[in-house]
């Protein structure tokens, strides 16, 4: 017991370490250049309790990037560089926009259902193209997931300004989806998408398949030594087309979920980066199901707070970025000199 | 004329492709996967403005985007070889930083997210038009072309140069074949990658002040909208060799000149803008799937008939 107790805390320290750093670092750079520090940074890191209906933003801020952040899990445990959470997240939002505007009739459950299978489908389709060509022809991941975000982007830009488009609304945005297809909201939260429910259940659920099947100790074989899954018998191709599926599924069903649950119609540029955000969320989870709780639910509340310091200081909200940059850029560095733990 | 005007779209919308794609070429033949390019070209194009609007002198302008941009990849060098991070993530990260810090840099303190425009901007050189007439097609298509074009064609045989007939081009190449190996063979394998990404901080540099200084003079934060990655795919596609990356930096520069016609024809812009990335993946596609077609090993007969 001690033991586990000491690893999870020396597991715990280096993430909260840098975050620890970077935030610090912020701090001392809002010092300067704001003349209202203080109150920057408690809007930075604690306007999301303010209010019922900041919380409730807060949920909805969190739901994709924990969707996705638990995909990039299953991708990057398998030994795959999925960068491609972005365009999985906007085919998956696109899939169940349309579903949801193609049956205007059907009943409530099961127009939300048909939506959501979509979406996990679409997402899943476009994690499993670069998953087959990195197991089949050996293209390189980083690439082909790159190149098909811009894909996907501009293929639901098309979609969201020409057949699909709301002529009465402002901006690239389709119709308004039938209520039918709506995701209730949390009881007491008003504005807050149950959807967040469902993510938050999946994070367990992803940490027992991955530590305590067999069926992960599989994946995570493949992620980690090809040559050795091979030997044991692990059919360590299979496994990576597998992750793809499941993190690209994750990707497509945060995009349905922001679509049916939050913003009740696809909307161009609805994601300010959630692929990227949900990348670093992972990473800096160090690839740990449950960890990606609190790394997700971290970022959703920094980068609310930061919509609600740029309002009340004069501090741009796109500090969050910069910071992001520093803490990715020295994520995986080796301040100490000894090897890290894979 | 009209095969001239094509040439010089195709010669503009390789050019930033070809300096990326040199720019991943030379790390990759150091055994690194540099994502970094695109940020890196992301601060090259912001410094070029900034400094340009502020001095009103192009000299200086063009050196600090350059200087900014090795400044970067000193950076990224720093964090990916002497930290030992991995340099994949790390390079996600400097791109980050590239963009969360221009975008901070235009609210903080020019206050408009939306990009920086100048008024006035002064012009860089470019081929003087009517200089070419007497070479055919060719000749008119490098009219008005940047000093920066010129400097990315001959780039590419400079680089197949270093690499092929110096030392120091053998040096890294065994880098990038076996760290060990080279390690053995008296190679400081940490120098020549650091050297691998300085000199991709310079062609990514190049690659940034083509994209701001060239026609636009202006920024805009996703101004290189993937450009770094695309010279990324050129490098895989060419398989780090010097004329195969610039063969293929021409193939999707080539697409996406050939996009741009189409939008003559009233195709959707949306689908204009993708060529260059279709055609990436695409290409990709191809030249893994030949490499392992040629690879793979006899078939076996399972069953004699």
């Amino acid at each position: 017991m001690g033991a586990e107790i000491r690893t999870l805390s020396r597991a715990i320290a280096g993430p909260v370490g840098a975050v620890a750093i970077v935030l610090a670092g912020g701090f001392a750079f809002v010092l300067i250049i704001s003349s209202d520090p203080v109150l920057a940074y408690r809007d930075l890191l604690f306007a999301n309790f303010y209010s019922r209906s900041n919380f409730a933003l807060f949920v909805n801020r969190m739901t994709p990037l924990l969707l996705i952040g638990l995909g990039v899990v299953f991708s990057f445990r398998a030994g795959v560089f999925n960068v491609g959470g972005e365009g999985q997240l906007y085919l998956g939002a696109m899939a169940a926009a349309a579903t949801a505007l193609a049956f205007p009739s059907a009943p409530f459950p099961l127009a939300a259902i048909i939506a959501i299978i979509a979406g996990i489908a679409a997402g899943a389709l476009w994690g499993w193209i670069p998953g087959v060509l990195k197991v089949r022809l050996d293209v390189n991941e980083v690439v082909s997931t790159l190149m098909l975000n811009f894909i996907a982007l501009l293929t639901t830009e098309y979609l969201a300004t020409k057949p699909l488009r709301d002529q009465t609304a402002y901006g690239a945005v389709s119709f308004v989806i039938p209520q039918g297809a709506w995701i209730p909201e949390i009881p007491g939260l008003p504005g807050a998408t149950s959807g967040a429910v469902i993510a938050i259940v999946v994070a367990p659920l992803a940490w027992l398949a991955l530590f305590r099947t067999e069926w992960g100790a599989n994946l995570r074989a493949a992620g980690s030594n090809m040559r050795f899954a091979a030997t044991v018998g692990v059919d360590a191709g299979r496994q990576i087309v597998v992750a793809m599926l499941i993190s690209g599924g994750l990707s497509g069903l945060a995009g349905a979920f922001y679509v049916l649950g939050i913003g009740h119609r696809f909307e161009q540029n609805f994601s300010p980066g959630f692929g990227l955000v949900g990348l670093t969320v992972a990473l800096l989870a160090r690839l740990h199901p449950i960890g990606v709780l609190a790394t997700a639910a971290f970022y959703a509340l920094i980068l609310n707070g930061a919509a609600y310091m740029q309002i009340d200081t004069d501090v741009p909200r796109s500090l969050v970025g910069l910071l992001t940059g520093f803490l990715v850029l020295l994520m995986t560095a080796r301040l100490r000199g000894n090897p890290a733990p894979a | 004329m009209q095969v001239s005007q094509f040439l010089a779209s195709v010669l503009g919308q390789t050019t930033p492709i070809l300096l990326a794609a040199l720019a991943a070429m030379i790390t990759t033949r150091a055994n690194i996967l540099n994502v970094a390019v695109e940020g890196m070209m992301l601060v090259a194009a912001f410094v070029a403005i900034a400094v340009g609007q502020a001095s009103a002198n192009v000299a200086l302008a063009f050196f600090c985007a350059l200087i900014a941009a090795i400044f970067m990849s000193l950076l990224f060098g720093f964090v990916a070889i002497v930290l030992q991070a991995d340099f994949i993530v790390a390079g996600l990260g400097l791109n980050i930083l590239a963009a969360g810090g221009t975008l901070f840099t235009l609210e903080e303190f020019y206050q408009d997210p939306g990009g920086l425009r100048p008024d006035a901007f002064p012009d860089i050189w470019h081929v003087p038009s009517g200089a070419l007439t007497w070479l055919p097609f060719l000749g008119p298509a490098f009219e008005r072309q940047s000093f920066i074009v010129l400097i990315a064609l001959a780039a590419a045989p400079l680089c197949a140069f270093v690499l092929y007939w110096t030392p120091f081009g053998y040096s890294l190449r065994s880098v990038g074949e076996d760290e060990h190996a080279a390690s053995a063979a008296g190679v400081n394998v940490k120098r020549m990658k650091l050297i691998a990404v300085l000199a991709s901080g310079l062609l990514a540099g190049l690659a940034g002040a083509q994209l701001a200084m060239d026609r636009l003079h202006f920024f805009l934060p996703d101004m290189t909208s993937g450009r770094g990655f695309i010279g990324l795919a050129a490098t895989l596609f060419g398989g780090g060799l010097p004329w195969a990356t610039t063969g293929a930096a021409f193939l999707f520069g080539f697409f996406g000149a050939l996009g741009d016609r189409l939008q003559l024809f009233q195709a959707p812009s949306q689908f204009v803008l993708m060529a260059p990335y279709l055609a990436a993946t695409l290409g990709l596609i191809v030249a893994r799937w030949r490499a392992a077609a040629r690879n793979r090993p006899a078939p076996v007969k399972e069953k004699s008939a």
